[in-house]
């Protein structure tokens, strides 16, 4: 391929702008990194905003050398800086505008005016009505746009809109306001000019530089979102957990020391003693019934989906909902549990002519029963689950080899065994992998069987490592050391998971 | 092309409603309350300008968030528009998303905490001392209950009450004992509000009432608690112990007062006429299966709705006399609020007579302050009948909720929470409870 001359292409007029813009957010960088304002994060906090700001500044400084040097790589890291810078300071500058807060707010409105979307649905409907059989009916269309369009304006009109132009206006033109929504603007159009179409034939872009913007651009919301919502977080609890954090003033940075408590705290070892004692009878009970299960429902009976569908039903409820039906169905005074006990105990008492006395657990407030209720409650909710699992890795199981296996005489059971059983181990390391870690990660159940103010159980008994975690964040202030409570488990689980990976990898299937 | 126009300015529209619905104002509703307009012409020494402020409390049910509702839109504060934010209860924990909107600096101006947080939030500098602002609008201290005000006037330097005012009780609570008089009657047991009124209502009459009841049979139980602080500190206090030291810097759980407490409730429940411990003793109590139910007055809402015949009583009196506990939170004012003195404004008008009585009237809580006028409108909100179990149980001499200046109340609560569980369900002998729980404790207390 060969490269542009790019001496014989004239300046386009936004070109000197762009570059002085790009300069600009150099010099922004620089001065924020020397300045340091606003970073009130110390210790491991400040460092990493430090190191994070930094870096940007190195990528806003190529983009403007090569974006001055008329490279492609220069539309590239301008547009992705651009972009980021634009994201970033939109955002910041929306949660001082009060957009985050106002959204609840909005959300009530909404709540409260939800009939008026009515127009807007009865235009969708025109629309669609216009397009039927087959044959576009424009005017009709028109006029089915042209209500919904109406009923959006209504709708916003009805919420307020207008009353709310003039408090915004008033605040975005406040000082402190007006730069920072200048600079998110800015970035926006210079985003949107480092992808224009000029953009890329002042930079001679070429089909797969093209190809590989536009890949940029796709996963680009991905990827922020990744970001912002989850690696940002998730780092920023990595810093926190080296320092002491009530969450109300700035942590103070302490090493390692959450990490060497952690060592010694007989609660939070209390509390990993208890998952892991869950997951190793948890997760068999789960998976072994889910096994026979699917291979129950794997028949072409009538009515099969619907005992399909019967037994998914536990996964998709929802698990707060769930866990208080259980919790009333485990009340050992008036819950069903111990009724149907009782009762049958009595049935059988009068039958045979015995006199058991019919066992009532405590199945929440015992401490040597509680854990088991937690039990019966994650194996009912997964089983379902991992049954759908199983029951589609047995129907991709070649149906050639039960027949040769009938020809040679095998039984159900030989059948099962020396068939379904090893073609299975990819869908069963699947399932096992997903159920250890969801179980490592209990909190819910047991936290709504016990009260918020005594959710660790009878003696401890249900305490799990994302119950201690919440103790000590927002019971105790203690973030920085429910941050590292947090990453211990973190750790655990990819430790366990990275054991059982290896293992099953050296059996072969994860190959294959 | 036009949809995309179109799309862009709906999104454009939305983002002004939402940034706006934080700085519009909308015209206050009438006033509705003396009080409150009492407060908002005196409150303010500055030039009042029209801002908008955001409140928060915690209701303890649907119901009460609606009260909360209805008080704000019709608070009628001049120049202050008020949004009201109802904090989910405890159950759907109002204590992280308020601590989470703390740590990112979106919390609202006005919150309520509980009576246990006021020194973690005064310590961590996250409300403001209000003493200027109350000063200057004719507050008095003495409106209100003195427990709660010990607390919300303790100078955290040296862990006394002085000059400081760090928010005002919202409302108070005790404890009483909820009882099923059908089953009183089925079971032909002395009725618990005869023998109070007879000045018989002692620990070993109330535990003859429970095992007469519970001797009906099935699944009948005489007796009922909840497994937390609060039911299982009100036999302690009514033993004469306590939590605490008396400068409230010490664990106070090796005393043989305290031991005597515990010895009680957990004969009580060996005996088996209770709910076993631990267990929802509230489900059972709505079904008509338990006799008796000990809860404060923010049970009532949830109790009014049962079918059979039902009234309050007193606690039991132990060997130290009807010992209780006096619950409390407060509206507190967000140190960072950029407008303190409407704040303090709102803050008094919530805790304004009438207002307390408009809450007062769903059953739920007590008013905070201690005037006659709030507590004659208390005593008219029935049922139950004997509201005045609740009032009794203020004024008899009860011991005050509150935070430990000198220690951490959530480490303490996670020590002898199971502790004194253990005691009780007979996993723990008394003795080396009293052994060694102070031991256990001290961490809560910097040692």
């Amino acid at each position: 391929m060969s490269t542009p001359d790019r001496s014989t292409h004239r300046p386009p007029r936004w070109f000197a702008p762009l570059v002085v813009w790009r300069g600009l957010v150099v010099v922004g960088l620089g001065l924020l990194l020397l300045l340091r304002p606003g970073l009130e994060l110390e210790g491991a906090g400040g460092a990493a905003a430090l190191v994070a700001n930094a870096l940007f500044a190195g990528l806003a400084g190529a983009a403007a050398w090569f974006t001055y040097r008329r490279r492609h790589r220069g539309r590239l890291l301008g547009f992705a800086t651009d972009l980021v810078l634009a994201v970033t300071v939109g955002g910041l500058t929306l949660n001082r505008l009060g957009f985050f807060v106002g959204l609840d707010s909005v959300g009530a409105r909404f709540n409260q005016r939800i009939l008026w979307i009515a127009p807007i649905l009865v235009g969708m409907g025109i629309s669609a009505w216009a397009e039927r059989g087959g044959e576009s009916r424009p005017a009709v269309k028109r006029v089915g746009w042209m209500v919904s369009l109406a009923g959006t304006a209504a709708l916003l009109l009805a919420m307020g809109i207008l009353g709310a132009i003039p408090g915004v206006v008033g605040r975005i033109i406040e000082p402190v306001n007006l730069p920072w929504v200048i600079v998110a603007l800015a970035a926006a159009l210079a985003a949107r000019l480092g992808r224009s179409d000029a953009s890329a034939e002042f930079f001679a872009t070429d089909q797969r530089q093209a190809e590989h913007l536009d890949g940029l651009v796709f996963i680009a919301p991905n990827v922020i979102g990744f970001l912002v919502f989850f690696a940002g977080p998730l780092l920023f609890s990595l810093a926190i957990s080296f320092t002491e954090w009530s969450g109300l003033r700035p942590p103070t940075f302490t090493g390692l020391d959450n990490y060497a408590d952690l060592l010694s705290d007989a609660v939070f070892l209390r509390s990993l003693r208890n998952i892991l004692v869950f997951c190793l009878v948890a997760v068999p009970l789960t998976v072994g019934p889910a096994v026979l299960l699917a291979a129950l429902l794997n028949s072409k009976l009538p009515g099969i989906r619907v005992f399909r569908a019967v037994y998914f039903l536990p996964s998709i409820a929802g698990v707060v909902g769930v866990t208080l039906i259980w919790k009333q169905l485990f009340n050992a005074t008036v819950g069903f549990l111990n009724y149907t006990i009782l009762e049958v105990t009595g049935f059988v008492n009068s039958v045979a002519g015995t006199a058991i006395t019919a066992p009532q657990p405590l199945w929440i407030s015992s401490a040597n029963v509680a854990m088991i209720s937690v039990g019966i409650l994650f194996v009912w909710q997964r089983i379902g689950f991992d049954t759908v699992l199983f029951l589609a890795g047995m129907q991709g199981i070649d149906g050639s080899l039960y027949e040769a296996a009938d020809i040679d005489g095998a039984n159900g059971w030989a059948r099962f065994r020396r068939i379904t059983v090893p073609l299975l181990k990819p869908t069963t390391f699947f399932v096992v992998i997903t159920d250890i870690i969801l179980a490592l990660q209990m909190f819910n159940e047991p936290f709504i069987l016990q009260a918020p103010s005594t959710a660790a159980g009878p003696g401890n008994s249900t305490l799990t490592p994302v119950i201690y975690l919440y103790q000590q964040a927002f019971q105790q202030f203690q973030i920085g050391y429910g941050s590292a409570v947090a990453w211990a488990l973190f750790v655990l689980i990819f430790g366990i998971t990275l054991v059982y990976f290896r293992r099953q990898g050296e059996e072969g299937f994860l190959k294959a | 092309m036009t949809k995309r126009w179109t799309l862009l300015l709906v999104a454009l529209a939305m983002t002004l409603a939402a940034c706006g619905s934080t700085t519009e104002t909308t015209e206050p509703a009438a006033a509705t309350t003396t009080e409150a307009t009492t407060a908002t012409t005196t409150a303010s020494t500055e030039p009042m300008e029209d801002v908008t402020l955001r409140w928060m409390t915690r209701p303890d049910n649907p119901e009460e968030a609606a009260v909360y509702g209805s008080i704000s839109d019709g608070l009628g504060l001049e120049g202050i528009t008020l949004e009201y934010e109802p904090g989910d209860n405890e159950g759907s924990s109002y204590q992280d998303k308020l601590l989470t909107a703390l740590s990112a600096g979106t919390a609202p101006d006005v919150f309520w905490i509980p009576g246990t947080d006021v020194a973690r939030f005064v310590q961590e500098g996250a409300i403001l001392d209000l003493r200027e602002y109350a000063a200057a609008t004719g507050h008095s201290d003495a409106d209100f209950y003195p427990g709660p005000m010990g607390h919300l006037t303790t100078d955290p330097a040296t862990g006394q009450p002085g000059d400081k005012l760090w928010g005002l009780p919202r409302d108070v609570s005790t404890f009483g004992i909820y009882v099923n008089l059908d089953l009183v009657a089925e079971a032909g047991v002395d009725n618990p509000l005869e023998l109070e009124a007879a000045g018989e209502w002692t620990w070993d009459k109330f535990k003859e009432v429970s095992e007469g009841i519970a001797a009906i049979g099935g699944e009948v139980k005489g007796y009922g608690q909840s497994n937390w602080w609060g039911p299982n500190g009100a036999w302690i206090n009514a033993a004469g112990g306590n939590f605490f030291t008396a400068d409230r810097t010490g664990c106070g759980l090796d005393t043989p007062e305290v031991a005597a407490g515990l010895t009680f409730v957990s004969d009580l429940y060996a005996g088996g006429s209770t709910v076993p411990f631990g267990e929802d003793p509230e489900t059972p109590f709505r079904a008509g299966t338990v006799g008796m139910f000990q809860n404060g007055r923010w049970a009532t809402p949830g109790i009014r709705t049962v079918e059979f015949n039902w009234d309050v009583v007193g606690l039991p009196e132990g060997p130290a006399g009807p010992g209780n506990w006096l619950f409390w939170g407060a509206y507190v004012v967000n140190a960072n609020t950029e407008h303190p003195a409407e704040a303090w404004e709102l803050v008094a008008a919530l805790t304004s007579t009438d207002v307390q009585a408009q809450v007062s009237a769903l059953g739920a809580n007590i008013p905070s302050r201690v005037s006659q006028d709030a507590l004659d409108a208390f005593l008219g909100f029935t049922p139950p009948s004997n509201n005045q179990a609740f009032l009794n149980g203020l004024a008899n001499n009860p011991t005050t909720e509150g935070p430990l200046w000198a220690g951490s109340w959530p480490e303490f609560d996670s020590v002898q929470g199971p502790a004194v569980q253990a005691v009780i369900t007979g996993e723990r002998t008394i003795e080396d409870f009293t052994a060694n729980i102070c031991t256990e404790a001290a961490g809560a207390f910097g040692s």
